[in-house]
């Protein structure tokens, strides 16, 4: 089964640099691999011959963390024009972008920061999500981020504010299974009203990743196993969207790649029964 | 409530120099968690990925002066000089020029330069790659006008200078280093020339006239007078030799006629 991204509806592995020689080499039975965008906004070198080499043995997402779509400030040409060139190089499967923004007054802070849902955001982001999917060509998918602030500003719920982006610009969603867990935690609500505003057609692809629980806050830091909280809304996503590309995401203390392919087996066990019916 | 610009430049103060005037306006929703300590879990998470990003950057100034130290250089340098990209693999250039005026490194004054080098290293990595020089090409040039030729470096060639022995320090810090001879600061500078090969970015010591023929052709000097310069610096330089070392190891990729076409470069 194809997903309207290009991505199998499979389990898939965000592929970071510690790996990269051990996937080259040996080419593992994974379906698919996502990568960051600006790891490869590079002119030549290894890193990027590695990449030509992987993607023509699998298909590849590429996922950017630092277009700053939400930005106040104008879109920054020289980054959307380097993740161009990227897209014609490797063709990838699917292209994805955050519900965020990091940038103002042109000083960035590299970092996913939270939006406030007002009308004044929401026009402001669907426009940068239709710049962008015109200058790239292709749909965008967008991705729900974790949050450790909201705002007082906010006039409607997180779920809205992202079902309504997909839905104005037609771009597809990216949707963080962990993130919308994170956000419960964070915020005080129930994930399964967020699953319930989410327009599954729209959906193109999912994220699954550990999150740190040692604050006062779920800190998701991509270091750990998913945690089973998630995996049941995880189960719950499915249930409600059907089989859809699942990507498991790992980028602090990277653990050894078997570690990943045990987390995608996990997945795969869910979206297996589901794939076995559509077929 | 505040505009959206106006929200994220609050924002950013707030997270960045620890601005707290700017909180009140910013309609920060309370909670659990008062709005400081949930502007400190970004302060925190940010100035961590750029520690992270630059220790991955600059490993040997991170291992000269250990990690409290570099955490604090990373914190004033990242107020002093804003990261300008959204990658942030490419953050962090000017930090040599900073460390050379940042007075708590006063005791290393080593320590600038080798944040240069560390920096062409990072920079060679990533540059363009590039086919070997075309000899055949070379060969239909007029004897009489070799001399007017402009020599084209490897596109990841950078040419890195220090009157303190950057190299052994640098070397003293690769894993695997078993020497522990102690280094002289007085022992005299190094010419270094960093370049991505097959085997990755590698770092070769340059004689006075091999670093003064690289510098010439670096600075698009014609061939005769980058000739010239590594004479000065070394009478015994010979040009047959040094073109044939560097075309063999591809530091020297291509050559322009003197006159430089506005077509050369796209």
């Amino acid at each position: 089964m194809i997903a309207a991204s290009g991505l199998p509806c499979t389990a898939g592995i965000g592929l970071r640099a510690p790996h990269v020689a051990h996937v080259r080499e040996l080419r593992p039975p994974v379906d698919w691999f996502e990568v960051h965008s600006e790891n490869y906004f590079v002119d030549g070198g290894p890193a990027l011959a590695a990449l030509d080499a992987i993607r023509a043995d699998y298909p590849i997402a590429l996922h950017g963390v630092g277009l700053s779509l939400g930005s106040a400030d104008v879109l920054d040409g020289g980054h959307l024009r380097r993740l161009k060139r990227l897209v014609a190089r490797i063709e990838p499967a699917a292209v994805s972008e955050h519900l965020s923004w990091g940038r103002v007054d042109g000083r960035h802070l590299n970092d996913l920061l939270p939006l406030p849902f007002t009308a004044e955001a929401l026009d402001l982001i669907c426009d940068r999500v239709d710049a962008v999917q015109a200058a790239l060509g292709c749909p965008l998918l967008v991705e729900n981020i974790s949050a450790y602030l909201r705002f007082e500003s906010d006039a409607m719920a997180e779920w809205d504010f992202v079902a309504e982006v997909a839905r104005r610009t037609g771009c597809m969603l990216l949707f963080d299974v962990n993130n919308v867990h994170v956000n419960a935690v964070n915020h005080g609500f129930d994930p399964l009203d967020y699953l319930a505003a989410i327009p599954g057609d729209s959906v193109a692809e999912i994220h699954l990743a550990g999150f740190d629980a040692t604050g006062a806050c779920l800190i998701d830091t991509h270091g750990a196993r998913v945690a089973p909280p998630v995996w049941s809304l995880y189960r719950a996503t499915i249930a409600r969207f059907g089989p859809k590309p699942t990507l498991i995401e790992w980028d602090t203390d990277i653990p050894p790649f078997e570690i990943l392919q045990d987390e995608a087996a996990i997945a795969q066990s869910v979206l297996q029964p589901f794939d076995a019916i559509a077929a | 409530m505040p505009s959206l610009r106006e929200l994220q430049c609050g924002l950013a103060a707030a997270i960045i120099l620890g601005d707290r005037d700017a909180m009140p306006a910013l309609g920060i929703a309370g909670g659990t968690l008062d709005g400081d300590a949930r502007i400190g879990i970004y302060r925190s998470n940010v100035f961590a990925n750029y520690r992270k990003a630059l220790a991955a950057t600059y490993p040997v100034v991170h291992a000269l002066v250990g990690p409290a130290f570099f955490a604090a250089v990373v914190d004033a340098f990242v107020r002093a000089h804003p990261s300008r990209r959204g990658d942030v693999n490419r953050y962090g250039g000017e930090l040599a020029p900073f460390l050379a005026s940042y007075a708590p490194a006063r005791e290393l004054p080593y320590l600038s330069d080798v944040a240069r080098l560390e920096w062409a290293i990072d920079q060679a990595a990533i540059a363009a790659d590039a086919e070997p020089l075309d000899l055949a090409g070379l060969a239909t040039v007029p004897q009489a006008a070799l001399g007017t030729l402009r020599l084209v470096l490897h596109p990841s060639a950078r040419l890195v200078v220090s009157p303190y022995p950057i190299f052994r320090i640098w070397q003293a810090h690769q894993p695997g280093h078993d020497g522990d001879a102690p280094i002289d600061l007085a022992e005299g500078g190094d010419a270094l020339l960093v370049i991505r090969g097959a085997d990755g970015v590698s770092l070769q010591p340059l004689s006075p006239s091999a670093h003064a023929f690289l510098a010439a052709v670096a600075a698009q000097l014609a061939l005769d007078a980058a000739v010239d310069r590594a004479v000065t610096a070394e009478a015994a330089f010979d040009l047959g030799e040094a073109l044939r070392q560097h075309v063999a190891a591809r530091t020297i990729v291509g050559f322009r006629a003197s006159v430089p076409s506005r077509r050369a470069d796209p």
